[in-house]
């Protein structure tokens, strides 16, 4: 505590900053929640929130008994690059300084919990409509355990294996432990549970575009926290990130909607929403290492491959229901190429050159970055998920997918009068 | 995700760069010669543009200052979702989504319109013309920006950035006037322009030290409210009412959708009239101001309404809140707590002779946008001259003015302010429609889309599919 006194003012503002960015990434899962429900039949809706809102409880539980010091605290031995040690269990270091003091480790893990929760509520847009809640909840705390900590620890904990003691890789602020995970993760998932039995010959529209709107909205408002909020400092670097995440999500929203006006003539509410989310989540790893400029690239070309990745899976026929694998996994391993190129250390000094700056070398990091990320987390799902067959089924029956899950799963309907189903 | 810090990029360091991207090997020594004799100068010249003003102040960056300015911006850029939905909820529930995307879709618009040129119009140093724009160039693509903005301590980035927030919102607001019948197409041609021609010059006018530097208006009265009711009202004008109003009136499709986008815009507000103090210490009148105005209206719309037809409505509590805060906005870092309060009761009250009128009229601002941020915008900017408090407004140099020429002059000072206000968002409203009109751009969507419904007409997608009646229905 006595590092506290030394520069009050300071470590107030950065702690108080950090904890309002925690609260504003906290939001993002009940947002993201609205956003997926928006999506599917209105007999699926309370299931569809409930994935994301159960792992509000279930990361939460985990991140306070082991989580936070897995992913977090220094390792030893061997495995220090790859996982952290159990010292931190419990929390107990809640009031110890972080780092060189201006913030407390309650601030930062409260901060990084918002992460490791909607990571795994990321992955659920995949398999709406049809998996078993009881096989989903198993999965979010496998997942996280053995999927998330450990990836978090390689990119951003002491001594990991990716960040800037080991290999290197610029990751600002989740581009490969947020983005491409939850989006590699969902692709496997999506494989390995299942297309819904009406995909693809029964395509069903939206029940509530209001509810994706809304949800997108809100997503956007907490993006600031997310990437602002990941400088830790109030600074001139959060106002860089706050800065680059605006104008890549317009960016972004705007080329989608050119994009659809072109091939389809009509601009969508959704198009508009999805690029949206698409920009955001490209310049995730970019938003303290780009300038402006570098972020309107970066967000034009979201908007630009995240469309295309997303015509692609529908012609896969993968039923990656909600479009996680285009819009974060292929955002996400844009927006970490995108790093390796536009980044700029006049930008900021603790990061690196990009190629076009003439720094191959960290382009080439970058791409064995999300090639590492790619296999860790798709070998991993595909791992969990099958021993997790073993002990339950992963799906819904026919009967109870056919009739709605919320019914079903839940006992309770979202809409009782007005809508038909 | 370390603890990193924004270089302290000089100026020299830039020449030096732009001397090198200008450096080309294998010419001629002549050919170099002249090069160098243009760039050394131009260089020079650019230098000197990107040395903030206040350089010698030597200010720094204040922590708790720069929070405040980028969690205000984070809560204004919500307000225009919550907008999206305060819109969205008064409408047909075939229009809905076109309603909220013309909200959307200044999220990428104006993001980018602020970002190339209009930031810079609106405050940077407009030489010659400083009186009524800022130099286009100077900050355009928000580079350039100083380190520390001039006479506060934040950096400049983070004032941009608060300030594209309003630039999102003014806009949208517009639409709300012209909802179920505007064609998307001509909607995103209208208010690009509209924001470098009318928006940022009137921004400069007020706050980037132009003409109106006198006018008391703390967080965007004039500059946010009275230009987008003014101009929601011309526009309305020109495009003429929906076909089926007013014979047949219809109820909104979501009233809970208006009551979710009141609670956002409220809390949004914080952000909006508590960030405009652009500095930790004094934010609290504002955010105080803002939160008690919004209540009066609340509480004053409902009386009234319940005076009037026996009962109040939930509509009616979220317009009167909306109406209240809108009166405080040129107000609230100006005027006491009990100030604040009547500016939000009578701004709620005269907002609402102003609706009841516009039905009398038959004049279809379909969703109100001039009758409660035209009306209530300039109902606030005269009653912050009535209001101001000489203590509170010391600083400003309004404060002069109300020392030296008392109060009557105070209020013919914002009166002027209004009125320039009005011309210019008038004036240039008619001039943008009318040479879109020239170059053949359809204001309306055809009689077709307008009964079939502007979402499946203007963007091929329905808000709830799954409603009885739909054609998508399975």
């Amino acid at each position: 505590m006595q590092l506290f006194a030394a520069d009050t003012a300071l470590h107030s503002a950065n702690n108080g900053f950090v904890l309002i960015s925690a609260a504003l990434v906290l939001m993002m899962t009940p947002a993201l929640a609205l956003f997926y429900a928006g999506f599917v039949r209105s007999r699926n809706v309370l299931n569809t929130m409930v994935m994301s809102f159960a792992a509000m409880g279930l990361v939460s539980v985990l991140w306070v008994l082991f989580g936070y010091s897995l992913a977090f605290s220094p390792g030893s031995g061997p495995l220090a690059p790859f996982i952290g040690g159990l010292q931190w269990a419990g929390l107990s270091n809640w009031s110890a300084p972080y780092g060189d003091g201006q913030l407390s480790h309650g601030a930062v893990a409260f901060f990084q919990l918002t992460f490791a929760i909607i990571t795994p509520a990321l992955i659920s847009g995949a398999v709406v409509e049809r998996m078993n809640f009881r096989a989903w909840l198993a999965f979010v705390a496998l997942w996280s355990t053995f999927v998330y900590l450990p990836l978090a620890h390689m990119v951003w904990g002491p001594g990991g294996f990716l960040g800037p003691e080991g290999l290197g890789a610029l990751d600002f602020a989740g581009g490969l432990v947020v983005e491409m995970a939850s989006g590699v993760g969902a692709a496997v998932t999506a494989a390995v549970v299942g297309r819904r039995r009406s995909y693809p010959q029964h395509n069903s529209p939206p029940h509530n575009v209001p509810f994706i709107l809304l949800g997108a909205g809100l997503l956007w408002f907490g993006w600031f926290g997310f990437n602002g909020g990941s400088g830790l400092v109030s600074g001139n670097l959060a106002s860089l990130a706050c800065l680059t995440t605006n104008t890549a999500g317009a960016a972004a929203a705007l080329g989608w909607m050119v994009i659809e006006t072109v091939q389809r003539g009509k601009p969508t509410a959704v198009g508009v929403a999805t690029g949206a989310v698409a920009g955001l989540v490209a310049i995730t790893p970019a938003a303290g290492f780009v300038s402006p400029l570098g972020a309107l690239v970066i967000g034009f070309a979201a908007a630009v491959i995240c469309n295309w990745a997303l015509q692609l899976k529908n012609r896969s026929g993968l039923d990656d229901s909600l479009d996680v694998l285009p819009v974060h996994g292929v955002a996400g391993f844009l927006g970490i190429l995108f790093t390796g190129l536009l980044a700029l250390k006049s930008v900021n000094p603790a990061g690196a050159d990009g190629w076009l700056a003439g720094n191959l070398a960290q382009f080439v990091i970058q791409l064995k970055a999300a090639g590492f990320t790619l296999l860790w987390v798709g070998v991993g799902t595909f791992v969990i998920l099958t021993l997790l067959k073993t002990l339950m089924p992963l799906r819904a029956s026919d009967a109870d997918e056919r009739q709605g899950l919320d019914i079903n799963a839940h006992g309770e309907e979202a809409y009782n009068t007005e809508f038909t189903v | 995700m370390s603890t990193l810090n924004i270089p302290g990029d000089g100026a020299s360091e830039t020449v030096a760069r732009i001397t090198e991207s200008f450096r080309v090997p294998s010419q001629s020594r002549q050919r170099r010669f002249l090069i160098a004799a243009l760039t050394v100068p131009a260089a020079q010249l650019l230098a000197a543009g990107f040395q903030p003003a206040h350089a010698a102040e030597a200010a720094t960056v204040s922590g708790p200052d720069n929070l405040l300015l980028l969690l205000s911006a984070a809560m204004v850029l919500l307000m225009t979702p919550g907008l999206a939905f305060f819109y969205g909820g008064f409408v047909q529930g075939r229009n809905v989504l076109n309603t909220m995307a013309m909200s959307f879709v200044m999220m990428g618009l104006a993001t980018l319109v602020w970002a190339s040129f209009g930031f810079s119009l609106a405050f940077a140093d407009g030489g010659a013309a400083q009186a009524v724009v800022g130099n286009p160039f100077r900050y355009a693509l928000l580079e350039n920006l100083p380190e520390v903005w001039g006479g506060l301590a934040v950096p400049g980035v983070s004032f941009a950035l608060f300030q594209g927030m309003f630039a999102i919102i003014t806009p949208a607001l517009i639409s709300g006037a012209l909802v179920e019948r505007i064609s998307f197409r001509f909607w995103c041609l209208f208010t690009p322009i509209w924001l470098l021609l009318v928006y940022s010059p009137l921004a400069h006018m007020v706050w980037g030290g132009g003409l109106l530097g006198k006018d008391l208006d703390f967080a965007g009265g004039t500059v946010v409210h009275i230009s987008s009711g003014v101009t929601a009202l011309v526009l309305a004008g020109l495009i003429g009412a929906r076909r089926q109003w007013p014979q047949s009136l219809r109820p909104p499709h979501d009233v809970t959708q208006i009551l979710l986008g009141t609670g956002l815009l409220w809390f949004g507000w914080f952000g909006f009239n508590g960030g405009s103090q652009l500095a930790v210490g004094g934010a609290e009148i504002p955010f105080t101001t803002t939160h008690v105005a919004a209540a009066a209206g609340l509480v004053a719309w409902s009386l009234v309404e319940t005076w009037r037809d026996g009962k109040p409505t939930a509509v009616g509590m979220a317009t009167g809140a909306v109406a209240g805060l809108v009166g405080i906005t040129p107000a609230a870092g100006f005027v006491t707590i009990g100030s604040a309060m009547a500016i939000g009761a009578i701004t709620a009250v005269l907002c609402y002779v102003s609706v009841q009128l516009k039905v009398k009229l038959r004049f279809d601002d379909s969703l109100d946008t001039y009758a409660v941020h035209g009306v209530g915008g300039t109902a606030g900017a005269l009653l912050t001259g009535v209001f101001a408090s000489a203590e509170l407004i010391a600083a400003h140099p309004a404060g002069q003015v109300l020392a030296e020429q008392g109060r009557a002059a105070l209020v013919v000072g914002q009166l002027q302010a209004v009125l320039v206000a009005y011309g210019l968002a008038a004036g240039g409203t008619f001039l943008i429609a009318g040479v879109l009109r020239g170059c053949g751009v359809r204001f309306r969507v055809p009689e077709s889309a307008e009964n079939l419904g502007v979402d499946v007409a203007e963007h091929g997608e329905e808000a709830y599919a799954e409603r009885v009646g739909s054609p998508q229905r399975f």
